[in-house]
């Protein structure tokens, strides 16, 4: 599977994603009765194992700016699913959600992330949560 | 003429075989899913089914639940990079790796790089070690099965249960007795059976079955690194300052 033909698919193709499992340190880490939904754009990624992060500069309605921490799955995982530190790239904007970090701070889980184009990449950890494509 | 193509075929094919396919032992080297219900789709965590456990002893139960407490060092130890354990890390959902020769099984699961060396020399278990997560393994065939049976754990999780429910965490004892027996069930297939022998907890061992799927495009790549203490942000819930 192919940056570019499957994982972050063509415009138009929606996903749709089972229910992110908890993975080993989810329920520890993150709230799930915090659902976050974040829009900005790519600062930083932590192509870094025991999970991928990824931050994004979210602006206010204020224009305020602050920056978010979003944690995925492994990245033996996320290769397995054909994506790679290249598929964020510093710069993007994207729309994120996810479940806030337990402690209050600017960190959450990550699910699913949508590029302006349409694109979605599945970032979740667990391997029973690849998204099926549908029309 | 035709004799000589039919010598020169079986050479070929003799020298196209792995050593272990040699004689009548199976040879499970590749990449295989972790143990899963047969039918069940490649995906999270696996647990044993309540209702293939045997029944507990007396205190048994106390022993088998452990309770949360709020202190997330005892509530998840895996959130701070102490080890899944055997079983457990070996039914987290991710690839496991099997090599093997004559002498030696070896098993590298993805998560936390966990990795079993299972001698199949026929000796005994090892009595002067400390117990430890991962225990003490030794292999043997019986026919076309190889019997590994493991012993000398700390007292850890069980299985992964606490992936599927985070309100629980199931253990084993220190008198935890683990045996598995692999057998190639069809050539896609290992049939995976495993059998809890805890002494302390239950009244009888219990045994459940499960698969192995081979995916050999996951060799194309192999087993990816898996260093917990790279990059843990945010263990026991308290995250490291963006």
């Amino acid at each position: 599977m192919r940056i570019g033909s499957l994982v972050l698919l063509a415009a138009g193709v929606v996903l749709t994603v089972a229910p992110a499992l908890a993975h080993h340190s989810f329920a520890a880490q993150f709230d799930d009765t915090k659902p976050v939904k974040m829009t900005g754009t790519v600062t930083k990624v932590e192509w870094s194992n025991p999970h991928i992060w990824f931050y994004i500069d979210v602006k206010d309605k204020d224009g305020k700016v602050t920056n978010w921490g979003f944690s995925g799955g492994p990245p033996g995982v996320m290769m397995r699913r054909g994506i790679t530190r290249n598929s964020i790239k510093i710069g993007d904007v994207v729309v994120v959600d996810g479940f806030r970090a337990k402690d209050g701070s600017n960190n959450a889980s990550s699910g699913t992330v949508t590029f302006t184009d349409g694109r979605k990449v599945f970032t979740a950890a667990a391997e029973d949560t690849v998204p099926s494509e549908s029309k | 003429m035709r004799k000589f193509a039919v010598y020169s075929f079986l050479f070929t094919a003799a020298l196209s075989l792995s050593p272990a396919q040699t004689g009548t032992k199976p040879d499970f080297s590749g990449f295989w899913s972790a143990p899963r219900q047969a039918g069940a789709k490649y995906g999270g965590a696996t647990v044993f089914m309540k209702d293939k456990m045997a029944a507990f002893k007396p205190g048994g139960e106390a022993l088998f639940f452990e309770p949360r407490t709020g202190d997330p060092y005892h509530d998840e130890p895996r959130a701070f990079c102490f080890p899944s354990g055997f079983p457990s890390a070996f039914f987290a959902p991710y690839p496991i790796q099997i090599v093997q020769s004559r002498d030696y099984l070896v098993m590298v699961g993805e998560f936390q790089r966990a990795t079993r060396l299972i001698p199949l020399d026929g000796r005994a278990h090892n009595p002067d070690i400390e117990p430890t997560y991962y225990g003490d393994s030794v292999g043997h065939w019986d026919g076309d099965t190889l019997v590994i049976d493991s012993t000398n754990f700390k007292r850890w999780s069980l299985d992964d249960y606490y992936y599927v429910n985070p309100k629980e965490y199931r253990m084993h004892s220190e008198a935890f007795h683990a045996i598995e027996r692999l057998r190639r069930k069809d050539a896609t297939t290992i049939s995976y059976q495993f059998t809890v022998d805890d002494p302390k907890i239950f009244t009888a061992p219990w045994t459940e079955e499960f698969e192995m799927k081979l995916h050999p495009e996951w060799g194309k790549v192999g087993i990816y690194e898996f260093v917990c203490e790279e990059n843990n942000r945010c263990p026991g819930g308290k995250c490291q300052t963006n």
